[in-house]
């Protein structure tokens, strides 16, 4: 009971406190460590805890100013926890060689990542009114609406994202290590966010209008794609 | 289903696939090549956000 209670004011509070537990796991696993390492300077220190405080701000900021804050939050956390690895780089080559604290790390942040991109979970006591009972055989609307074909499309991101941490864990210099490190981060969290937006705008399609029209509405970005296409195919014929 | 809510999709896996040829190329030093997948990459997921949003703006 104590687990569930936990979880439904958890779920009440919003997708930043959502967030900040696994946050807060990826947070303790690979940016302390670093920065209380041998040898660390202030600088690292004082991102890390600039990092923290800017996770855990983002609950009472998202409160009081919505999703901006939620998004300048994840950010704050994110460019902190890189100041930090950047500011004590040679505590990086003991996390890389010990590989079951790198992929703790790895799961921390895809977890991370998950959590900040994907919505927010609705208040528990909403789940069990609109289902009647939370051991009922009928499955309360809020999970109902999330169709197989949803879970489909947040599962593929998920996935990606997953693959995405998998590249550079080998690279030797460690501003390399760092700047590959951070890149995929990013890579990631953007990927989980279109996914789950694809995900969510798929489910409400039919007051969508016409596919022709929705592909017009993306033509800037499918010609700029093209463009690069018949650059890249230009750069790659030239050798 | 509609054939656009499988293109945008599609342009979301190739996002994923974009990124994670831009990490590879980042981390054998082939900036060039990293820059070109990765700006591939966030193109390929605007258009697919794009082609899949039913209400958005222009």
């Amino acid at each position: 009971m104590g687990a569930q209670r936990l979880l439904g004011r958890l779920s009440a509070t919003g997708a930043a406190a959502q967030a900040s537990v696994p946050g807060a796991y990826a947070w303790a696993v690979t940016v302390a460590p670093a920065a209380w390492s041998r040898g660390a300077p202030t600088l690292a220190r004082v991102a890390a805890v600039a990092a923290l405080l800017a996770l855990f701000g983002g609950i009472a900021g998202e409160r009081a100013w919505g999703a901006r804050a939620r998004f300048a939050s994840l950010w704050a956390f994110v460019l902190a926890s890189a100041l930090a690895w950047s500011s004590a780089p040679a505590a990086l080559a003991p996390l890389r060689v010990d590989s079951l604290r790198g992929l703790a790390g790895m799961l921390g942040w895809a977890l991370f990542a998950f959590a900040s991109a994907a919505p927010a979970l609705p208040p528990l006591e909403s789940r069990l009114d609109a289902s009647g009972s939370s051991q009922g055989e009928q499955p309360a609307p809020v999970r109902a609406a999330w169709s197989r074909r949803d879970a489909a499309y947040v599962a593929v991101g998920t996935l990606l994202a997953a693959l995405i941490q998998t590249v550079g864990w080998g690279v030797a210099t460690v501003e390399r290590a760092l700047l590959v490190r951070f890149t995929a981060l990013a890579a990631a969290l953007a990927v989980i966010a279109a996914a789950t937006d694809v995900a969510l705008h798929d489910r409400s399609a039919r007051a969508s209008p016409s596919p022709a029209a929705r592909v017009r509405r993306a033509m800037l970005p499918l010609l700029l794609l093209a463009l690069l296409a018949v650059a890249g195919l230009m750069f790659a014929s030239r050798g | 289903m509609q054939l656009v809510d499988v293109l945008a999709g599609a342009l979301v896996v190739a996002a994923g696939a974009a990124f994670f040829s831009g990490e590879a190329a980042l981390a054998r030093t082939d900036d060039l090549h990293a820059l070109y997948w990765l700006v591939v990459g966030v193109v390929c997921l605007r258009a697919g956000v794009q082609v899949a949003r039913p209400g958005a703006k222009a």
